[in-house]
């Protein structure tokens, strides 16, 4: 009697999981119609509005590549390779800081890393380097391989009411289990790229966001205490989540949900 | 009239006359339904949307629009048109606060 | 006693299975909201357009949407209509409605024979699962119709 109990409670659990799983995970019809939504990217407006920026702030491509000591053909790869070290600042960087580097080197009150401009000119900067591959190398020097290490710890670091961090929906066990109809993304599978096809348009949010926006927003929902933006964690996380990004062709405005 | 941004993408990018090609039309507009509130003020915030389109090839009408409020933000709208000659295509978006914009692209077929 | 605690442990099952779908309904139990500046029934908005005239569902037409959501935000909703769109025989417009939203009205687009192809795309904004419609007007005065039902939910994390 007993067993027979546990036997209809078990197989009434697992047609309910079943059931949930059966609607809750998108068709592969499905996916290919959001897929095809990445022909029309409104975050190509605010691209085209960040390339007005640059020109206006740093002096277009010429002015940012003078700043990072390469010629113009050469940025592609440069953009590239960031977050990396850069002895003006003498820590490692992002896109944006650097950026808001050249624009003081310009004579121009830098954008504050959480604006929208800012957002727009770092995303149409990286966009230069559409098509290279992601190039960081963590082992460039002692800064590069701090930063990493700083990124993997706060990757895993249990945070927050729920103890919860990164890695808890993140990891190898994690991955691929549904969290209401999304499956959790390794962030390193060629799928994913993850580092580079961020910055992305965010359909629920309407908006241009950041690989370090996107990360601010997981701890906001996962009530972890966020990291600021450029921070020593928050580019140790760009670092070690483009580490694993890397080799992959960036392309740049994504569109995520 | 004032400078909403937008883009027209015309598919594929050489196409030649009498070829069927595909009319992207993307806009930076908010959308708005008229029955969101404002997180701190509590207040309403007020309906604002683009409520016509209009696309104009060669001076003929070729396609109009009347727009609601269930687009998407930052909305797209994806039509077809037939190749016919060289000139321009120009679109004209209004909203219900009455603003008016105008976006046009060159139109050059090959061949 | 056994059999009660089976029959707890079964309402708690039931409904752990219930919370998922009833998610994406959330939006029609809450309290009355406001109707929003252009409230329209689906049923009214198609008869504000065909004056009462039969509406046909039609393998002609096919739309594209979604079957589960990712966000309510934006849904890509895709019209496609089997014509020649020649000056004889074209289609004069296609309508998009989300059946459920307060305004059932999303688009009316008019089309000519210049456009050479019947076909409409955009993305729009479900208030929770409802059906997608999408009424066609040929240049004969013929409507046509076509249904999908999109469930919405709230996908992922924030």
């Amino acid at each position: 009697m007993k067993k027979s109990i546990k036997i209809a409670l078990a197989l009434l659990l697992a047609s309910n999981v079943a059931m949930a799983s059966d609607q809750f995970s998108m068709s592969e019809a499905d996916k290919a119609m959001y897929a095809e939504m990445l022909e029309n990217n409104p975050a190509d407006i605010m691209i085209e509005s960040g390339s007005e920026l640059l020109e206006a702030n740093v002096g277009g491509n010429a002015g940012l590549a003078k700043f990072l000591k390469v010629s113009e053909d050469e940025l592609p790869k440069m953009i590239a390779s960031f977050p990396r070290y850069m002895e003006e600042f003498k820590m490692v960087v992002g896109l944006d800081q650097m950026l808001q580097g050249a624009m003081s080197a310009n004579g121009h009150k830098p954008f504050t890393l959480k604006s929208k401009e800012m957002f727009e000119m770092s995303s149409y900067v990286k966009s230069i380097a559409n098509g290279e591959p992601m190039s960081i190398d963590i082992h460039a020097n002692k800064h590069m391989e701090e930063a990493y290490a700083l990124g993997e710890k706060t990757f895993a670091q249990k945070r927050g009411g729920r103890g919860l961090s990164c890695m808890s929906c993140h990891s190898p066990d994690a991955i691929g289990m549904l969290l209401r109809t999304q499956g959790l993304p390794d962030l390193g599978a060629p799928e994913t790229k993850a580092a580079a096809t961020w910055p992305a348009y965010r359909m629920t949010k309407s908006a241009l966001t950041t690989l370090q926006k996107r990360f601010q927003g997981c701890m906001e929902n996962a009530l972890l205490a966020v990291i600021p933006l450029g921070s020593k964690e928050m580019v140790g996380l760009e670092v070690y989540v483009t580490e694993k990004s890397k080799g992959h062709t960036i392309a740049i405005p994504g569109l995520k949900r | 009239m004032s400078k909403r941004k937008a883009i027209i993408k015309i598919k594929p990018n050489k196409y030649a006359n009498g070829e069927v090609v595909k009319v992207n039309l993307m806009v930076m507009h908010p959308m708005e339904t008229g029955m969101r509130k404002d997180k701190e003020t509590k207040a309403t915030i007020p309906a604002h949307y683009i409520n016509n389109v209009k696309f104009v090839y060669n001076g003929k009408v070729i396609t109009t629009m009347n727009v609601w409020e269930s687009l998407s933000t930052n909305p797209v709208f994806t039509t077809y048109m037939k190749i016919d000659g060289e000139g321009e295509l120009s679109v004209t978006f209004t909203d219900n606060t009455g603003e008016v914009n105008e976006k046009s692209i060159k139109i050059t077929p090959k061949g | 006693m056994q059999r009660r605690e089976f029959f707890k442990k079964l309402g708690v099952a039931a409904a752990a299975g219930a919370v998922l779908p009833s998610l994406a309904l959330s939006n029609e139990a809450a309290a009355p909201k406001p109707k929003g500046p252009n409230e329209l029934s689906y049923k009214d908005a198609v008869n504000a357009i065909t004056g009462g005239k039969k509406v046909v569902n039609s393998p002609l037409v096919h739309l594209k949407a979604p079957e589960i959501a990712e966000n309510g935000a934006v849904v890509p909703v895709t019209v496609e209509v089997d014509s020649p769109m020649t000056e004889n025989d074209y289609v004069k417009a296609i309508h998009i409605f989300a059946t459920k939203n307060n305004n059932t009205r999303c688009i009316d687009v008019h089309l000519t024979p210049a456009n050479g192809k019947a076909m409409f795309a955009t993305r729009i904004k479900l208030g929770g699962t409802q059906e997608v419609a999408a009424l066609v007007e040929l240049s004969n005065g013929t409507f046509l119709v076509a249904t999908q039902s999109v469930k919405v939910t709230i996908g992922g994390c924030g």
